[in-house]
């Protein structure tokens, strides 16, 4: 496998085959294929482009502004599997922000990577990806947990406490809910699945005991930004469930 | 003990009618005036703003306009939390909260780290369990159990005032009876002012003093309940006495 543009029209065969079985058996998906086919390749593509800009330029400020993008997408994507309002836009946005700033500027600060944008964007891109499902999850649990326990939450609010530690409960098992995907990887990694960031770097020729030990640095990268974005995503989330005199808003 | 005014207090609430949103009135100009140490019911048929009432009270849900006075004073002037534990809320259908009874008493007090000095024995003796409850799942408990429970966490704030949201309508007639003289007890010897909301004609006869009757968010009659129920002039009071008062009428 050399990625040239042969060997990506032979690949295409893979999808044939799946749009085969989705006309065979009137699952009715070949349209949604196509477009997904199409679309992941002039996506991808274009990231290629943008990153080998990047990669040679060199420059911090470029960097950031990848990051920065990736933040937003990641923002917008997990505020809009739930409601999809500005607000979740600015609350899945600033938690995932703060995860992948917080923990990329950690393994800086220790000298664990350098700002090679080799480094960084990979790092960044699997930080923010996971950030982004953690909020996403977050979201959608918190706004279920306000829905079903309404009534456990205002007889506690009707005791004379705060509507923080009435859904203090709520919260824990919010924070809980989005981080188990990170902490099932953390189980199986290596057992079940080979993570992305090792499966690329053994396929582009590096040995696999360099691959683990960068493998691990990522895990424990993941489980840091998870868990700084589930907390802050559930925190500022679930405020926007009361008054300031601790009054529930769901109807 | 607090006396308790509601002066014109409205509740509006936006509600969906099919694919458009209109502003239905869930409370209209209420007038109301509880004395120290009374048991006051409010009755009326479901859906009149009853439970909306108590919950304005108890500052759950904000008056649209109107004022309601605790001793004189606004309630948006006190201390929000504070106003709700002097001025206590026992819900129509009790949640507990997770753990055992002990942990339902302290709930509101655990995390306020003034657990040491509560008495919790003599909390439940007030609504009449035995110690050894404290050690019950609340998860397994009936629910007159559940009820007094709840009741006896709402008491470990010492409240001055007890809003009772229809407190025995899931509980069968001989645990009813049970609650109705717990809450007159609770009134004789704590000098409680309660404010009891119930559909049951009998059980505001019951609890005696006074009574007002609300139907479709509006205060229709208030008096000595024996007299506002056993000879009505108004004739929706005579419909809801004989349960003739129908949806379209309220």
């Amino acid at each position: 496998m050399t990625g040239n543009i042969g060997e990506l029209f032979l690949a295409l065969i893979l999808v044939g085959i799946s749009i085969g079985i989705s006309y065979y058996k009137k699952i009715n998906l070949e349209k949604d294929l196509l477009i997904g086919t199409i679309r992941s390749f002039v996506q991808l593509i274009a990231i290629g482009y943008a990153l080998e800009l990047v990669f040679n330029l060199n420059k911090l400020w470029l960097i950031l502004l990848v990051i920065l993008i990736m933040v937003l997408v990641g923002g917008q994507t997990a505020g809009s599997r739930s409601k999809g309002s500005l607000k979740e836009f600015s609350i899945s946005t600033f938690s995932i922000g703060i995860g992948a700033f917080f923990t990329l500027g950690l393994l800086l600060i220790l000298g664990i990577i350098t700002t090679d944008p080799k480094y960084v964007i990979p790092l960044a891109g699997m930080t923010i990806g996971n950030s982004m499902n953690a909020s996403a999850l977050a979201l959608e649990r918190i706004h279920s947990e306000m829905k079903n326990k309404k009534d456990q939450i205002e007889q506690a609010l009707s005791l004379g406490v705060t509507s923080t530690q009435a859904v203090e409960g709520s919260f824990k098992a919010t924070v809980k809910a989005a981080m188990i995907p990170t902490l099932n990887l953390m189980k199986v990694v290596g057992l079940v699945q080979l993570p992305g960031a090792m499966t690329g770097m053994i396929l582009a020729g590096a040995s696999p005991l360099e691959a683990v030990k960068l493998q691990i640095i990522v895990v424990y990268m993941l489980i840091c930004a998870v868990s700084i974005t589930a907390v802050i995503t559930a925190r500022l989330s679930q405020n926007t469930y009361f008054t300031k005199y601790h009054q529930m808003i769901v109807s | 003990m607090l006396k308790l005014e509601l002066k014109k207090v409205t509740r509006k609430r936006v509600v969906k009618n099919g694919n458009t949103f209109k502003d239905m009135k869930v409370l209209k100009g209420i007038n109301l005036s509880i004395e120290p140490e009374e048991i006051y019911t409010i009755l009326g048929p479901s859906g009149s703003g009853k439970s909306t009432l108590l919950r304005l009270i108890n500052r759950l849900e904000e008056a649209s306009s109107g004022s309601i006075l605790l001793d004189g004073i606004d309630i948006r002037e006190l201390e929000v939390l504070n106003l709700r534990q002097r001025v206590s809320l026992v819900f129509q259908v009790p949640v507990m909260f997770e753990g055992d009874v002990k942990n339902n008493l302290l709930f509101g007090l655990k995390i306020k780290n003034e657990s040491e000095t509560v008495e919790l024995e003599k909390c439940l003796e007030l609504v009449g369990l035995e110690s050894n409850f404290l050690k019950r799942d609340s998860a397994e408990l009936s629910s007159g159990e559940k009820q007094r429970v709840s009741l006896a966490r709402t008491l470990i704030h010492n409240p001055e005032v007890l809003l009772l949201d229809e407190p025995t309508s899931a509980l069968d007639p001989t645990a009813t009876l049970q609650i109705e003289k717990l809450i007159k007890d609770l009134n004789h010897v704590l000098k409680l002012t309660v404010v009891f909301v119930t559909h049951n004609l009998s059980q505001a006869l019951r609890l005696g003093h006074r009574c007002a009757i609300i139907v479709n968010g509006e205060k229709i009659e208030e008096g000595k309940a024996e007299v506002v129920l056993k000879n009505p002039e108004n004739l929706l009071i005579q419909k809801f006495i004989k349960g003739e008062l129908v949806k379209e009428e309220n």
